[in-house]
């Protein structure tokens, strides 16, 4: 008997051709495995400041100095692996050409392995690389707003909340609601009692926070049939979540956070800043017993606008919103240097930028799918993925590595860039 | 008052809640019945009691929704950094209060060069809110200075709770306790007196011998007069708050003590709502304090209060500076746009600045 069912010579042929084009592979996602020499040079200039530096401060501690040293000594680790794979692989290849044949068959076999030991030293030396966003060590703001449209995205902007409120008690994350609007438009609820959500910002009090969300800022966008349709057509609507970072409440002596600081992305100067309390009727004073405390603050530069109700006090409530207002002010400056010097680099970073307007993710209800369009990960288990369980981990983890790649690919077109510009002065001369 | 139309009741009983629609006739607007549904929930769930959450809930919305103010349904109002307790009998702090009195705070710091001590007086306190922010704000921004701020009120209901006010915010830390900050640097005392009262000034100059000289007297006294108190406040303050508080006594024992006093004054007329400035400018002239602060009912009494100062005794004309400020007085100062912000005015041949935003709401005076 014949395993397969009698197939045409020609379908037979073709159906061959598939199979071996199939198994190529033609492009790769991974970073290369080859470190770039600009990036090289760079790495061992950074590494001969930092033997530098903890000579120095063998012999008189110097705090700036020592701060200093701890950023790029991952840089000099990591660049100690690679020289160590790398000589290793040389070694390896020497052994090679020997005339044992047994040690032939010893070396070939350690090569794979100091190979892909090679590979990944040279990626941790890009990460290593790669600087620290300049945020990344704070808690971040997560503002989840829904996009143009009916009541539908209203409700799916209700349970990204959710998700990630319930992501972050997971984690074990420390959050705070720092607001949490109901829409005025109806009263009705979604499928799963999801309130029709105007506004909602979510605060992650972790340090770190804004690098472990930063990947979530985008469009969110959700394929389902909504409870309110009755013909059963599937719906597309969008959410929006920014992810901003957090202006801690007490001063720190970091430069990125002090806003008192004119330097500062989060410096706002008072006088650019409109603050409105929403007045009483009448002639206020004694005459009134208002409890209205509302604080709508305006950056009239920009024309941003916060207004906040949610406590009592007003006194507190105008702190809520300066707090957001720096946030909001410090994320559009961020964006808009990083606007311009991807304008200055070449194209082929052109996607890699987060900003409001990509679609990132899409939720697709029928399908039970995840999909981020970024790292292209397709996870299936929405329900678990709403429920802010693994599966949302796994895809924000994706994210992060891709975000990562991004990073270095960033780095060595920079580097390459510059090195081509001071090698045309050179030339020059 | 308009009549609320049953749609918006509706609404509320729909969108937000059943209690939500109990609220509304005190609250007049859905947002803010939203809110104040959701601050006696936040109350409910914060403090501790036997009796079922649920029920405690609906008893305070009960309550509200009968047009009894919220901070004497929730027992406290927010004031500053602090929490003030309110109960029916005494007045309830205002936010106009809040802002003035931290604009003052922060004028205060500003002295150039810092005071060895400060010595501040407070008539008609009230809840005490007014010497319980200043102190916190000036033990910020004068750590070991002496202060020493009393405060003075005719009610004994607002002097009970002027000192439990005292010892409230020092349980929760938002003051520090007496002993750790060695008691002879700040003194806060509440007593009850009558600010009409003859012995008044004798008593205060007995009993501050040792501070020396005041450095600010401010004050919140009763400016609503008879007829604005029937036709321009809010039903919640007229039928909740205490009358004692809003609207000067009409001019007799206290007014007839003022004749004898201040007889050049009284032959003019004065409007009903005035009398209490009459005594504050008498007892500052005896006084003498560095600044005085006091909060008034709307640009015209402001005006009168300037006028009142021309027409009194040779004490107060010392004082170089006269300023109205407005709802808002710190919406011009701390911006750098300020000077467009500060206006001029000409009263009774005296320059006036005026500071801020919103109406006229109290009269700054200073030698400094």
């Amino acid at each position: 008997m014949l395993a397969a069912p009698w197939v045409c010579r020609s379908c037979a042929r073709s159906l061959r051709r598939v199979g071996i084009s199939q198994l190529i592979r033609r492009a790769s996602t991974e970073a290369p495995a080859r470190l770039p020499p600009a990036l090289l040079e760079r790495a061992r200039k950074l590494t001969a400041e930092h033997d530098q530096l903890s000579t120095a401060l063998e012999n008189d501690f110097d705090a700036k100095k020592a701060k200093r040293a701890g950023e790029i000594s991952r840089v000099a680790d990591a660049l100690k692996q690679f020289e160590n794979a790398k000589a290793a692989v040389g070694e390896l290849q020497g052994l090679l050409e020997s005339d044992d044949a047994e040690m032939r068959e010893l070396a070939r076999d350690d090569l794979e392995a100091t190979n892909t030991q090679l590979a990944d030293s040279s990626h941790s030396l890009s990460v290593a690389l790669t600087p620290k966003h300049p945020f990344a060590d704070m808690p971040c703001l997560l503002e989840i707003r829904p996009g143009p449209g009916g009541t539908e995205g209203r409700f799916f902007a209700d349970t990204l909340f959710h998700m990630y409120q319930t992501y972050c008690a997971n984690k074990g994350y420390r959050t705070r609601v720092v607001q949490y609007e109901a829409s005025d438009s109806d009263g009705q609820t979604g499928s799963e009692g999801e309130i029709a959500l105007q506004e909602a910002v979510l605060e992650v009090q972790e340090a770190g926070a804004y690098a472990l969300f930063r990947g979530e800022a985008g469009m969110h966008r959700v394929q389902r049939v909504p409870a309110t349709e009755k013909s059963g057509r599937t719906h597309t609507s969008a959410v929006a979540v920014w992810v901003l970072p957090s202006f801690p409440e007490n001063g720190t002596s970091e430069s990125e956070a002090d806003w008192e600081n004119p330097e500062s992305d989060f410096y706002l100067d008072p006088a650019e800043v409109r603050c409105e309390t929403m007045r009483a009727r009448g002639a206020g004073g004694q005459h009134v017993n208002k409890t209205e405390s509302a604080i709508r603050l305006t950056h009239i530069p920009t024309g941003t606008t916060v207004s906040m109700q949610d406590s009592r006090s007003q006194q507190r409530n105008r702190e809520t919103a300066w707090r957001l207002m720096r946030s909001r002010i410090a994320q559009q400056r961020r964006e808009a240097r990083e606007e311009t010097s991807r304008q200055l680099r070449s194209s082929v970073l052109a996607n890699s930028q987060i900003t409001r307007g990509d679609k990132i993710r899409t939720y697709q209800y029928q399908q039970d799918r995840c999909t981020d369009h970024r790292s292209g990960l397709d996870a299936h288990n929405l329900p678990d993925v709403l429920r802010g369980g693994e599966t949302l981990g796994r895809i924000m983890d994706s994210v992060q590595t891709w975000l990562v790649n991004k990073d270095i690919q960033a780095l060595i077109a920079d580097e390459e860039a510059a090195a081509a510009v001071s090698s045309k002065k050179e030339g020059k001369k | 008052m308009p009549r609320l139309p049953p749609s918006l009741f509706w609404r509320a009983r729909r969108e937000i809640s059943p209690m939500a629609a109990q609220l509304l006739p005190a609250c007049r607007d859905l947002q803010s019945a939203a809110n104040e549904l959701r601050w006696i929930r936040e109350h409910v769930q914060d403090t501790k009691s036997p009796i079922p959450a649920g029920l405690r809930v609906w008893q305070l919305v009960e309550k509200r929704g009968r047009g009894i103010p919220l901070q004497y349904v929730l027992g406290t109002q927010p004031f500053g950094d602090l929490e003030i307790k309110c109960r029916p009998g005494v007045l309830i702090p205002r936010p106009e209060t809040e802002a003035y009195t931290l604009h003052l705070a922060s004028l205060l710091s500003q002295d150039q060069p810092p005071p060895s001590s400060l010595s501040i007086l407070d008539l008609c306190t009230g809840t005490g809110c007014i010497p319980l922010l200043l102190l916190q704000s000036l033990l910020a921004s004068h750590p070991g200075t002496p202060i020493s701020l009393h405060g003075i009120d005719i009610s004994p209901h607002a002097i009970n709770l002027a000192r439990a006010n005292h010892a409230h915010n020092i349980s929760l830390h938002h003051l520090p306790p007496p002993s750790s900050s060695s008691p002879s640097t700040t003194r806060l005392t509440f007593s009850q007196l009558d600010i009409f009262s003859p012995s008044l000034i004798p008593h205060l100059l007995q009993s501050q011998p040792q501070i020396g000289e005041l450095d600010l007297l401010v004050s919140n006294p009763p400016y609503i007069s008879p007829t604005e108190f029937i036709h321009s406040t809010a039903r919640a303050v007229r039928n909740h708050e205490p009358r004692l508080a809003l609207v000067p006594p009409p001019s007799t024992g206290g007014g007839s003590q003022q004749q004898q006093q201040q007889g050049g004054i009284t032959t003019e007329f004065h409007h009903p709502a005035d009398i209490f400035y009459t005594r504050l400018l008498e007892i500052a002239a005896t006084l003498k304090p560095k600044r005085v602060l006091m909060e008034v009912g709307g640009w015209e009494q402001a005006v009168r209060v300037i006028r009142l100062l021309e027409g009194s005794s040779s004490g107060v004309k010392g004082y170089g500076t006269v300023e109205i400020w407005r709802d808002e007085p710190a919406a011009s100062f701390s911006s750098s746009l300020g000077t467009i912000k500060e206006e001029k005015v000409v009263v009774g041949g005296r320059e006036v600045v005026v500071r801020g935003e919103g109406r006229g709401r109290a009269v700054y005076l200073s030698r400094v």
